[in-house]
């Protein structure tokens, strides 16, 4: 307990241990680590301020935006719904038959669960923008490569979430269908899915919302959707068109968000009646 | 039916069972009676192998037990478990969880798809109507009380159609009405179908009323065998060292007692006691 004045500081260990310049040390190692970040990233609020009058005149060249550019953005847009919704699907496909082999309770092995569950850590640790970038290099530009690498970090995202609601279930049914004799697949269609299946289902739709936001950007490196029409009226200097794809791009993911918040309430509600 | 030969289990350093010896025959109705934690349940559990027995034998219908995939499959397939948490899959209807007792025996590849044979159906809705939920069959589990939960375990493992049931503690979460009810079915199944049942109860009163015979455990050890009537003080003394567990009628006395030995222990002793 430390006395400020009339006040007491009541930050200290059980016990009242006066070790109070511990935290002191600690404070001042914790300022010195932030003061070598802000060299490093070059924090500079004199530069932001230098700077606001370039802001204003790039916000000035995107006003108003064009609004005939919204024709043009139609089909990408629909692109982009069509690569979120093919990257969710394959991701599904890869996460399901190894989510079962991550999870702690029903894999048939030690190694086998830590073999799997790095597989997973290691497609989940790769950006998707990364990924596309492989991907586009291997099959060229277009809006596949963008869905492969949907699949690809949505399948070790979604195969930890899966795993780990496997591994929160009740484990009474599952011994109780062991001792009837069947087998581990039978086990699991008849006492581990229909324990998971409203979880999954809404991991499923948030992972949608997530891609469908990702898949707004993966054009940037040339993997097809919307954020190809950003790259490129930024490339030609076309503002107001930039600006266009702005704005459709937040109006997407906020219904992308919206509905897929409305979708997980429902499926909850339906699970619990 | 059973016989089971030196049969001991140890968890690390802690020995459940220790050189058990025990033989149940054809459509007989046995009942272990023991206190919580003498090692009924690793019993029941070394029988289908659910635990790996350390050391010893069992053998069901003269067969012994192996643990390979082939005899595992065997053996759960002619022993039937019930639980005390009935075990049940919540979102599954009534007679899914009926047929789920038949999945040993029917095809695997259709199963996956939930495809079933005509003639497991109709096995699994007879083994409903004995349990008297015929008229529940399509309902959802989880919307069923605790004793229909209980009776949906019991058609399931009727509908395996078993050699042996074993029963761990099926009615420690029922009321006296109710679980007279189950017992019943249990009963049942044994005189008409000529199936064993081995039941771990810590009832008294229940072992005297249902059991031709009955196994006291203490310790991981066999303590007594016996007809029912031979249930006296002195052996209850054996089969519960620590005093006989109150009857439900007075549970009042064991929460005295609790509060009374509670406050001597430190808390970290309480917590090793509750979690043996």
């Amino acid at each position: 307990m430390i006395a400020i004045g009339r006040y007491n500081l009541l930050i200290a260990r059980s016990g009242g241990n006066p070790g109070w310049w511990k935290y002191l040390v600690a404070a001042a190692a914790g300022l010195g680590v932030l003061w070598w970040a802000a060299i490093g990233a070059q924090v500079s609020f004199g530069e932001l301020a230098k700077g606001m009058p370039w802001i204003a005149d790039f916000l000035g060249r995107m006003l108003p935006p064009n609004w005939e550019f919204m024709g043009k953005l139609v089909k990408p847009a629909i692109e982009t719904v069509q690569i979120a919704l093919w990257g969710t699907l394959l991701a599904v496909v890869l996460a399901v038959p190894l989510c079962f082999f991550a999870a702690r309770n029903i894999s048939p092995n030690a190694a086998v669960f830590h073999a799997m569950r790095q597989v997973l850590n290691i497609t989940r640790g790769i950006n998707e923008i990364i990924l596309a970038l492989i991907f586009v290099a291997a099959v060229g530009l277009g809006p596949f490569p963008g869905v492969l690498a949907l699949a690809l970090h949505g399948a070790g995202m979604l195969g930890k979430f899966f795993a780990e609601s496997i591994e929160e279930i009740d484990q009474g049914p599952i011994e109780a269908l062991r001792s009837t004799g069947a087998g581990p697949i039978q086990t699991i269609v008849f006492g581990v899915i229909p324990q998971v299946v409203t979880a999954w289902i809404g991991v499923i739709v948030y992972r949608f919302e997530t891609n469908l936001r990702q898949a707004t950007v993966l054009g940037m490196v040339g993997a097809g959707g919307i954020g190809f029409e950003l790259v490129g009226s930024m490339k030609l200097f076309q503002y107001q068109d930039t600006a266009t794809c702005i704005l459709v791009i937040v109006v997407m993911v906020m219904t992308a968000d919206y509905l897929s918040t409305r979708l997980r309430a429902w499926i909850q509600q339906g699970a619990r009646s | 039916m059973i016989e089971i030969r030196g049969l001991g289990k140890r968890y690390g350093d802690f020995t459940a069972l220790h050189q058990v010896d025990l033989a149940v025959g054809k459509g007989e109705f046995v009942v272990i009676l023991g206190a919580s934690g003498a090692g009924k349940s690793t019993l029941l559990r070394c029988i289908n192998q659910l635990a790996e027995p350390t050391q010893g034998e069992v053998r069901v219908d003269g067969a012994p037990v192996r643990r390979d995939r082939a005899g595992l499959r065997r053996v759960r397939r002619d022993v039937a478990m019930i639980f005390q948490h009935y075990n049940v899959v919540p979102r599954l209807s009534v007679l899914k969880n009926v047929l789920t007792g038949r999945l040993g025996s029917m095809p695997a590849l259709a199963s996956w798809f939930q495809v079933f044979p005509a003639r497991d159906i109709a096995i699994a809705r007879e083994c409903l109507r004995r349990v008297e939920l015929d008229h529940k069959a399509d309902l959802r589990t989880d919307t069923l009380s605790g004793g229909q939960k209980q009776r949906v375990g019991i058609a399931r493992a009727l509908a395996q159609r078993p050699k042996v049931i074993l029963a761990d503690e099926p009615v420690a979460s029922l009321d006296p009405k109710t679980s007279r009810k189950v017992l019943n079915y249990l009963r049942q199944a044994s005189r008409e179908d000529g199936i064993t049942v081995i039941c771990n109860l810590h009832q008294v009163d229940y072992a005297r009323e249902f059991a031709q015979r009955v196994i006291g455990v203490a310790g991981g050890r066999v303590v007594f065998e016996g007809r029912p009537d031979e249930l006296t003080d002195e052996v209850l003394q054996r089969i519960y060292p620590g005093g006989l567990e109150p009857d439900p009628g007075e549970p009042k006395e064991d929460a005295a007692l609790a509060a009374a030995h509670a406050p001597a222990l430190p808390p970290v002793q309480q917590l090793a006691l509750e979690q043996p």
